[in-house]
């Protein structure tokens, strides 16, 4: 200021060529004084106002286990871990096994039943191509008469506690007639009979024998669907040519393209709809009780269920598809296939997902108008069809036109509505046991979650990564340890054929790594940008960092000047 | 003049409203003066409680009934309302207020609940969902806007234990409703508008009605306490229609002017004139069928209704015995007449079409309209950004009786009342009429403020009720996008508490109509210009004073020659001339 309110006559003196007079020198006192100033100003710039910006800005972000995460994301897909990572201690990888204890319960002396269950293990072995799922066999002691406690203790190679955890029971029961040997599969509970003639049992010199050979045939062939479903889900998830024929694979995948993705709990919706205003009302509890109950208790194992029904009057199919035509010769209204897939009229049709966790499943049934009874399917069987991943609809015809359908009435709804229950489940169509067929369905559902949940867990460990500027919350941090915590214990509790063990591990860390994926607060800041904030405070910190940075200049330019004139 | 001659009771219709059918409609036809009609629609259907608590779901709708599980409600009321209704012209409200709500949205119920903190988390999601199911902003409902009455509501329903039971209440003034609201509403009906009574039912004329409201009411319903319950679900619309708008047809409904020829003038007017003509009120009533004025035809009864018995009449007219009416059907039905016939109600044919036609006609006699207990009025006074004062005026029409009300206001927090200057004024007497004041004061962002009065008015008499107000100043980010329109606060709740009482246990209402609270509005560019210039005066302040303490002074004498600035730029500009020169 001082040195532009400058007398105009100075200039002419300065442009005449006289020399001008020069300031008197600063004191060295002057001069360090005014350093310490600029020094001190950059001083709080740097220590203070830097810092408290930088805090004040700053994004939370939680520490991850990126390696646990990456690793477990790694070993399930299949590549191998690199050397470059040194695994903390925590996480071995986890190779998924599928042991399966196969008790076998046979009224023969012990040394031929070992032998016998030798010569079928060997069997078994050279028939798996599967190397994950493995079959044990142990021998079983029978049921002990109550008094007969050292028959326990006769031998210590033949584990009994298996007894709970068997996946099978094998029981051989000698007999006189008929074709031996030959198999009976119990549908409702988890036994094999085997029935052979004493004569086929092996001899101890011979290492194979028919009968062993038959049992470690129907074992396999017992298991290969599972087998195939497990192989499929491990290939699909690293990517790996399928080991399957197509066949397989394609029915595989069609099972599995239909099924619901796993839920701890499933809603179902038992609807009634009809465009006319009878039937008004049914019976659908008694009927419910009787034909449905049942079939969800067996479930209870994997999955819980509520259900609700409801009854929708005036409620006609979707405007929009083709109108079902007469057809003499059936003496019926037929709907063609092709228009099944719009035959949901959602506008109109109050199918709201119920409220509470886990996806609704839709069981609709329709009741055509009186002008249009009856009203068949081109080409279904049972008037019905299954929607993927949605539910199932069923056009019933009833016989009378009582404003209540009875229970009796709603007997083949209650049937189709069952078996596509199960289909949308996922349960395998074989073997026959239900029990069986459960069980697997617990092992796959098993695999599956722990390798969603550790791909889910993979993906946010990139996301974290290539997204410095999304805030990561504590709760995210502690999701994730929870989730990897269930996961190495899913893991454990497989190798040692505790599947339903393993299948509650994996739910929750499946549900704990989608929390913290899902996390809302993660998305908010993902799109501002670091320009906003420099934006909103140019104003203060341009000005104040020009003469702050002029001033350093001159100083240094002075100092470096004071140094060369020494 | 019209002579007085019958008289309507709307709790005879109500009373036997409550057999045990499972479900049943009624609509109810009433003219008004002024060429107005007020239709009334209820629906009303049962589930047993225990096919409820099973979600076996027949004539209660599954969305709602899941809705009202999952959120622990017990008692449920919805209002959706548009337009004021006008006592004095059309008396007596329908159902006595009770089934009415404040201009927008309004909802109240009773949630069960072990604390105050659950039953608030509770309402929350009952407001989230119900938001959804109705395609209304009611999860806007927050807790700036819900308040828990004391004294102004009462369950409806019977209910085992009200110890844990919660009331709250919330109100969205600024709510517009409109045909999206009905669709979802009509949805619930087993008979979803395609039969029934509510085949009448069209957004296009219930929404262009001078007053509409639509409610929602479920309640549990016993025998005796806690035995044979059953959830009732009760469904109301009331309209009233103006009858010349309404026949307008839909493609045309631009009014034009009748031919000077067809007006009747007053002849005694001094400019009467073939060309100028005052048109006289021709007394007579209009033409009207219900095809015209719902704009769609009434397509019978709704099969779900009972059979016989006054249940099975679901369409009714209450007008003057004189009034012509036709009824044209190919169907069969049945006409009865009540209340020295002045209601006349219809059984309709099942699946045939339905109309009454009545013509125009010049009547001698007139309907006696029950006479609304109090009227009310409530209006902001001042002037100015900063203050204001709401003034209610509250008449007691009666020459006899001493009316007590309570008086419920629930105000937005940016609006504070001072409750010192809180004052109640009787114009006939000197004597104070607050006898009770329930008062919660707001707190910024956080909630509202909650008043409840409990106030005598004597007979014949009006009651001011004044207060002032501060108006706050809101946040940048509180605005509303149209924020020069001005803020709703929601209309005043009043509940007659006696001499009169309902003859059931839904009480007597009346509402005020919302308020419109104009707040000062800033320039919405002003933080970046606050910013900015904040920014710069700063600036300014630390370049002075750190030149200041840094530069060395000198005398002026003393500078060196082509120093500063302008040396360096006139350094600059004889390099580029040199660089020019040489090119």
């Amino acid at each position: 200021m001082a040195q532009t309110a400058r007398p105009p006559e100075t200039t002419t003196m300065a442009s005449t060529n006289e020399e001008p007079k020069q300031p008197p020198p600063e004191t060295p006192q002057s001069l360090w004084l005014r350093r310490a100033v600029i020094a001190s100003f950059w001083a709080v710039v740097a220590f203070l106002g830097l810092p408290v910006w930088w805090r004040t800005t700053a994004i939370y972000r939680a520490e991850l286990p990126l390696q646990d995460m990456m690793s477990w994301a790694n070993a399930q897909v299949g590549t191998p871990v690199k050397a470059a990572f040194t695994p903390l201690t925590s996480t071995q990888e986890c190779k998924l096994v599928f042991p399966l204890h196969i008790a076998v319960e046979a009224p023969l002396p012990s040394h031929d039943v070992h032998h016998l269950l030798e010569a079928t293990q060997n069997a078994l072995n050279d028939l798996n191509s599967f190397p994950a799922h493995q079959l044990r066999l142990a021998f079983a002691e029978p049921p002990p008469p109550a008094n007969a406690s050292q028959q326990v203790i006769v031998d210590g190679t033949g584990p009994a506690k298996e007894d709970d955890t068997a996946a099978l029971s094998v029981r051989l029961i000698p007999v006189e007639t008929g074709a031996t040997p030959r198999s009976r599969l119990q549908p409702y509970s988890t036994n094999l009979d085997v029935y052979f003639s004493p004569n086929q049992i092996p001899l101890q010199s011979s290492t194979s024998s028919p009968l062993a050979t038959y049992i470690a045939g129907e074992l396999h062939q017992l298991y290969a669907q599972e087998q195939a479903q497990l192989a499929n889900l491990i290939s699909d998830a690293s990517y790996r040519s399928r080991s399957a024929s197509p066949d397989v694979a394609a029915q595989l995948q069609r099972q599995s393209a239909r099924a619901f993705k796993y839920a701890p709990t499933y809603h179902l919706t038992f609807s009634l709809f009809t465009p006319t205003s009878t039937p008004s009302a049914w019976d659908i509890d008694a009927a419910l009780r009787q034909y449905m109950r049942p079939i969800l208790e067996s479930f209870s194992g994997i999955s819980n269920f509520t259900i609700d029904t409801q009854v929708q009057l005036y409620a006609g199919f979707s405007p929009s598809i083709r109108q079902p035509e007469y057809d003499d010769n059936a003496k019926a209204w037929t709907i063609y296939k092709e228009d099944v897939s719009g035959f949901i009229n959602a506008a109109e049709w109050p199918l709201s997902p119920s409220i509470g966790q886990g996806p609704t499943i839709n069981f609709a049934l329709y009741v055509p108008d009186e002008g249009q009874a009856p009203l068949l399917v081109q080409g279904s069987r049972d008037n019905s069809w299954l929607i993927p991943q949605w539910g199932g609809v069923m056009i019933l015809n009833p016989q009378s036109r009582d404003p209540t359908l009875t229970k009796e009435a709603l007997v083949p709804a209650m049937q189709v509505f069952s078996t596509q229950l199960t289909s949308l489940l996922g349960l395998p169509q074989t073997p026959a046991s239900l029990p069986l067929r459960i069980s697997t369905l617990i092992r796959v559902h098993a695999a599956s979650l722990i390798f969603s949940s550790s791909s889910t867990l993979g993906a946010l460990a990139q996301v974290y990564q290539k997204m410095p500027t999304i805030p990561v919350p504590d709760s995210v941090a502690k999701s994730v340890d929870l989730s990897l915590a269930h996961l190495n214990q899913a893991c454990e509790s497989l190798r040692e054929g505790r599947f339903q063990d393993a299948l509650e591990n994996a739910r929750t860390a499946n549900g704990e790594a989608e929390k913290a994926f899902f996390e809302r607060s993660m998305v908010g800041q993902v799109y501002f940008p670091d320009e906003h904030k420099v934006a909103v405070y140019l104003p203060l910190l341009g000005p104040v960092a020009v003469p702050l940075v002029m001033a350093a200049l001159k100083e240094v330019k002075a100092g470096i000047a004071a140094l060369k004139g020494r | 003049m019209l002579s007085s001659l019958s008289f309507l009771l709307f709790s005879a219709l109500t009373a036997c409203a409550y057999a045990s059918s499972d479900y049943h409609e009624r609509l109810l036809l009433r003219p008004l003066p002024q060429d107005t009609l007020l239709a009334s629609f209820n629906f009303r259907s049962n589930e047993t409680s225990a096919a409820y608590e099973q979600q076996n779901f027949r004539l209660f709708p599954r969305s709602l009934g899941q809705i009202l599980r999952y959120a622990h409600t017990k008692e449920l009321h919805l209002r959706f309302s548009v337009g004021r209704w006008d006592a004095e012209n059309w008396g007596q409200r329908p159902w006595y207020g009770a089934r009415e709500g404040s201009n927008g949205v309004e909802l109240w119920a009773w949630i069960e609940a072990s604390s105050e903190d659950e039953a608030f988390s509770r309402w929350l999601t009952l407001v989230n969902n119900l938001s959804g199911l109705f395609c209304a902003s009611l999860n806007f409902i927050d807790a700036t806007k819900t308040i828990r009455p004391v004294i102004s509501f009462d369950p409806e329903g019977d209910h085992t234990s009200t110890s844990n039971l919660h009331l709250l209440h919330g109100t969205l003034p600024h709510e517009v409703v409109c045909t999206e609201n009905l669709t979802p509403f009509l949805k619930l009906l087993p008979c979803k508008g395609k039969a029934g009574v509510s085949s009448l039912l069209d957004g296009h004329k219930l929404f262009d009605a001078a007053f509409q409201s639509m409610a929602i009411d479920v309640r549990p319903v016993c025998e005796t306490l806690g035995e044979n319950c059953v959830i009732e679900m009760e469904q109301t619309v009331d309209m009233v229609l103006d009858i010349p708008r309404s026949k307008r047809p839909r493609d045309n409904p631009i009014p034009r002017p009748l031919p000077i020829e067809e007006i009747e003038c007053d002849t005694s007017k001094s400019y009467n004139a073939p060309d100028t003509c005052y048109p006289l009120d021709r007394k007579m009533e209009p033409a009207w069928n219900l095809t015209e004025v719902f704009g769609k035809p009434l397509k019978g009864a709704c099969p779900l209704t009972e059979a016989e018995g006054p249940e099975s009449e679901a369409l009714c007219i209450n007008t003057v015995p004189e009034r012509t009416i036709h009824a044209n059907t190919t169907g069969q039905y049945t006409e009865s007449l009540s209340a020295s016939d002045t209601l006349r109600c219809y059984k309709l044919p099942t699946a045939a079409e339905f109309d009454l036609i009545l013509p125009e006609q010049r009547l001698t006699t007139g309907l006696v309209r029950g006479q609304p207990h109090l009227y009310a009025s409530r209006s902001i006074n001042g002037h100015g950004q900063e203050r204001g004062s709401v003034q209610a005026v509250i008449k007691n029409p009666s020459p006899t009786d001493a009316v007590e009300f309570a008086y419920l206001e629930s105000l937005p927090w940016f609006m504070k009342p001072y409750l010192h200057t809180l004052r109640a004024h009787v114009s006939t007497s000197s004597e104070d009429p607050l006898k009770e004041t329930y008062y919660r004061p707001a707190v910024d962002r956080v909630r509202g403020t909650h008043l409840e009065l409990r106030l005598v008015i004597p007979p014949a008499s009006t009651l001011t009720l004044t207060y002032d107000f501060e108006k706050a100043i809101l946040r940048y980010t509180e605005y509303p996008p149209d924020a020069n329109r001005g803020f709703d606060a929601p209309p005043a709740v009043i509940r007659i508490l006696g001499p009169f009482q309902s003859t059931d246990r839904k009480g007597l209402y009346l509402r005020t109509t919302p308020l419109l609270l104009s707040l000062p509005t800033p320039d919405f560019s002003m933080p970046y210009n606050v910013i900015i210039l904040t920014s710069t005066v700063m600036a300014l302040g630390f370049g002075n004073i750190f030149n200041l303490v840094v530069r060395r002074f000198v005398g002026a004498d003393e500078v060196p020659a082509l120093g500063g600035l302008k040396g360096i730029i006139l350094g600059k500009v004889q390099r580029i001339k040199a660089r020019f020169g040489k090119a």
